[in-house]
């Protein structure tokens, strides 16, 4: 009998870390090896535009390319080495990937961000984001003809895909192949004229030092300097050396990737914990963004900014109430001189001072008018704004909307968690929340708690089964199979509210979020 | 309809929804990136953005959705892609510990 472990090294196979260097990857020359390995089954041309069948028809980025050889592994005998695999990724996300803007709109998840709500097209919707992600194809550029024959391979792979709902009642064929590929072929056409422009741009530098600010659920805030090595051509080391919001020292070496110019892989040991960064550079060069977050679990991470050179990047926190008196960080690099807080909020002390970081005892006066302050550090002034409040008028949780997977408990499948923030908000001059002149006051610590959502919740008792939330708004769900506790043995699934409640002086502002708790997935791809 | 009583808690479900647009509406809904939306009944969520209508417990049915091809992004299919997925585990509900997911290498 085969052990599952041998049956996932089978399914994975290749399936690697690309962003991990390997000294073997410059000998490895992505053409060759399409030449070697891919045309063993595709053909060639004869066009040097486009040389080889079906590849040459086709843009996508890193992880939709990692994907494809995958595929072509699981399905159609592929035999390739990890450095081969590697370098095919690199030559095709060079030459045939996304321009910044043709992967910004969905970048979300190539950064693995968990828990976001698309807005898809109706067309698609009904279509291929009722299985896929919006970003899954949203960040693919095929011609007709291969969206046409891509749609084919669907038929081929999952022919049952005629008979689910939204499809069975309907000559679903027919209006994937005659209408949808169409319109496909419009909206993320192979021949944007974004791709050529950005092929003929000069890149962005990357080495160098760079402010970083960002937020891991469970640590806060941290400040960091992060800096980058060339080691050689889109290959760099990389160090971060900061502080966590409590104080505490934050270290960590890696290495990183870059793809088509400006998409940053890096694979890095943060304080004993392996983590990934998927960022995106500006196309001047003068910020890195994205997202940091554990590789075991990618769910638990958070926002990464980071801006070339001196700046200060992010205020923690980044409001103070009238006649209220508290800690602030600044967050940057190469912090140096006098400090300027805005009028009508007093510096009363500098707790502690780093490079990277400042935190101050700040005052407000009981007369400062509500509104955004400019923060300076000698020099360097704030990209970020301090924001002086009333009241805080409400209180968001995000994610609005969110799952947790149960897992764990002896299987193979791990629990997946799901973290949330709460975000303040003044009312603004009207008075009135949920208004366009709401202030935003940015993340505060809040309580955290759980109710049943509804009524169905609460008879079927799933605050007791589903999870808990934690004093950092981690929530962790149940354990994964049937529960003989349940009726019909049902598994530790639920439908529950996630309550933040921020203090506001002696009140309590409370918001809230829609968790679901469902089963897990068995099937987790590099695009959802 | 009016002849006609709910017998299941599915129907019940629907026969509280007002009309057939509030129908059309709640099955169109969008879910997080990484479910299904395809709702008959739905992997993560059911048609109605909570889990009455699901089959429950899920490994009671897993091979009814593994065989089919049901939600081929969610559940690995055994038609195309993973045909010995489920080989060494004939009953879900009892060895649902040997099962295995398909994640990429760096996500373990």
């Amino acid at each position: 009998m085969k052990k599952p472990m041998m049956k996932r090294a089978l399914y994975v196979s290749g399936a690697i870390a690309f962003m991990g260097l390997s000294s073997a990857v410059v000998a490895v020359d992505g053409e060759s090896v399409i030449k070697e390995k891919c045309l063993l089954c595709h053909t060639q041309t004869g066009n040097p535009e486009a040389p080889y069948s079906r590849i040459s028809q086709q843009r996508k980025t890193p992880e939709g390319w990692q994907m494809t050889i995958n595929r072509m592994q699981r399905l159609n005998g592929l035999v390739i080495s990890s450095d081969e695999e590697r370098a095919v990724i690199k030559y095709l996300s060079d030459t045939q990937g996304l321009a910044p803007s043709e992967s910004a709109p969905h970048r979300y998840v190539l950064e693995q961000k968990p828990n976001v709500v698309e807005n898809v097209d109706p067309a698609y919707a009904e279509m291929c984001a009722r299985c896929h992600s919006n970003a899954r194809f949203g960040l693919q550029r095929r011609t007709e003809d291969e969206w046409k024959l891509h749609v084919n391979t669907h038929m081929a792979i999952n022919p049952t895909t005629e008979l689910h709902a939204l499809a069975r009642d309907r000559s679903w064929y027919d209006i994937a192949y005659n209408d949808v590929t169409p319109k496909l072929a419009a909206d993320y056409a192979f021949n944007d004229p974004a791709w050529k422009k950005w092929q003929q741009m000069p890149k962005p530098t990357l080495a160098g030092s760079w402010s970083v600010a960002g937020f891991i659920a469970g640590k806060g805030n941290y400040s960091a300097t992060l800096n980058i090595t060339n080691v050689s051509k889109d290959n760099f080391s990389l160090t971060m050396t900061g502080h966590y919001a409590d104080g505490s020292p934050l270290k960590g070496s890696g290495q990183a990737k870059v793809f088509s110019g400006y998409e940053w892989r890096a694979s890095l040991t943060l304080d004993g914990v392996k983590m990934r960064q998927v960022m995106a550079a500006s196309e001047d060069g003068s910020t890195l963004t994205g997202r940091m977050y554990q590789a075991a679990h990618d769910e638990i991470g958070g926002e990464l900014n980071a801006m070339n050179g001196k700046a200060i990047v992010a205020l923690s926190p980044s409001a103070i109430k009238q006649g209220g008196q508290q800690e602030i960080t600044i967050i940057g690099s190469g912090l140096k001189g006098d400090i300027s807080l805005g009028k009508g909020v007093q510096l009363v002390k500098v707790l502690s001072r780093d490079a990277d970081r400042i935190v101050v005892l700040a005052k407000a006066s009981s007369s400062a008018s509500v509104g955004l302050r400019n923060v300076a550090v000698g020099a360097t002034k704030a990209t970020a704004q301090l924001a002086v409040y009333d009241s805080i008028a409400a209180v968001q949780v995000t994610p609005n909307e969110s799952i947790a997977r149960i897992g764990g408990n002896g299987g193979n499948l791990a629990k997946v968690q799901s973290t949330y923030r709460a975000l303040a908000f003044s009312a603004g001059s009207d008075g009135k929340p949920g208004t366009e002149d709401d202030m935003r006051l940015g993340y505060m610590q809040a309580q955290w708690s759980l109710l049943p959502f509804d009524e169905v919740a609460e008879h079927d008792n799933d605050l007791k089964y589903a999870g808990s939330i934690d004093s950092d708004g981690i929530f962790t769900p149940g354990d994964a199979g049937l529960n003989p506790e349940r009726k019909f043995s049902t598994n530790n699934v639920g439908n529950l509210k996630v309550i933040a409640k921020v203090a506001d002086g002696d009140n309590k502002v409370e918001g809230e979020a829609h968790l679901l708790v469902t089963v897990p997935t068995f099937i987790k791809r590099a695009i959802q | 309809m009016k002849h006609l009583k709910s017998f299941n808690k599915k129907a019940k479900m629907l026969d509280r929804t007002t009309s057939p647009n509030e129908v059309e509406e709640v099955v169109a809904m969008q879910s997080v990136v990484g479910c299904t939306s395809t709702n008959d009944p739905g992997w993560e969520v059911d048609p109605f953005g909570g889990l009455g209508s699901l089959c429950q417990p899920m490994e009671s049915d897993l091979y009814g959705c593994a065989d089919a091809c049901w939600w081929p992004a969610q559940v690995p299919d055994t038609i195309s892609q993973y045909p010995d997925w489920s080989q060494d585990v004939s009953k879900a509900n009892e060895d649902w510990r040997k099962l295995d997911g398909i994640f990429p290498e760096e996500q373990k």
